[in-house]
């Protein structure tokens, strides 16, 4: 029985400064910087790129540390057709999941997945869960 | 260089066959079988799995030497690589060559940048077909 995946939302990379990281990715890879923000509630600061479908996200503290940045392969996130029954599937295959929240990806719900995936990161996400604001003109999602 | 899409993000795994049968029976994941398969010159074995345009490969080491295993032996399992498909892999690593990275000379469509030049990131460039 599937969880209904369609596709990888977002690979994530967390970073010492996830700033740098980001803007050396940029160079390296000759590739715009979409979208940054602050994680409401933690602080964090994120910074995303797109390559064809896959978001990736750089994730760092909301300071950055001293020395030389260093980061790594955090996770990746998974689309699926409904959170709510992919969650309650899960918990019934013996999973911690958490309860579906919003995401920083506008009118998207996300749930992590804590145990059970081969040592990756993982979390599930629905867009369109919750309404969306209109975009101001010219902000990017 | 022209990046594509991400072409898959490689998962370093124990074991293969219990991975990839988590995978299918409770996240209904699927290994494409036309991939994959004994790699000797790595050290490793590995299933590719499907996931919209995208796949996630799973990858076993099969030796002591080489990255995978010393993955492995540090971190157990995990997230090892992230895997960007370019429409010219051999311009790609001149391109960044030039710009003072160092990248593994192409190998069967593949090349791998050096993780000095990627804050510590796994980063492998590939071109298909």
């Amino acid at each position: 029985m599937s969880i209904g995946a369609t596709h990888i939302d977002h690979v994530v990379i967390r970073s010492s400064d996830a700033a740098a990281t980001a803007a050396h990715f940029s160079r390296l890879l000759d590739a715009p910087i979409r979208r940054r923000m602050t994680r409401p509630g933690t602080g964090a600061h994120l910074e995303f790129m797109k390559f064809g479908e896959i978001i990736l996200e750089f994730a760092g503290p909301p300071q950055p540390a001293e020395g030389e940045p260093r980061a790594e392969l955090a996770g990746f996130v998974l689309c699926v057709r409904d959170i709510h029954a992919a969650v309650r599937r899960l918990r019934e295959l013996g999973y911690s999941v958490g309860d579906p929240k919003p995401a920083v990806q506008p009118g998207a719900a996300i749930a992590t997945v804590r145990s059970g995936t081969h040592g990756v990161p993982f979390a599930i996400m629905q867009y369109g869960v919750y309404p969306t604001p209109t975009p101001r003109e010219g902000e990017q999602r | 260089m022209k990046l594509l899409k991400i072409d898959h993000v490689g998962i370093v795994v124990r074991d293969l066959q219990e991975a990839l049968a988590t995978y299918e029976r409770n996240f209904g994941l699927k290994a494409d079988p036309s991939r994959g398969g004994e790699v000797p010159a790595l050290g490793i074995r590995n299933a590719f799995v499907p996931v919209g345009e995208s796949d996630l490969e799973f990858i076993q080491p099969t030796t002591d030497q080489g990255p995978v295993a010393e993955f492995a032996r540090e971190r157990g399992e995990g997230q090892f690589l992230l895997s960007l498909a370019v429409d010219d892999l051999q311009a790609a690593v001149q391109h960044l060559r030039a710009l003072g990275y160092r990248v593994s000379d192409p190998n069967n469509g593949i090349a791998f940048v050096s993780p000095r030049a990627t804050h510590g990131v796994n980063l492998q460039l590939v071109q298909r077909g």
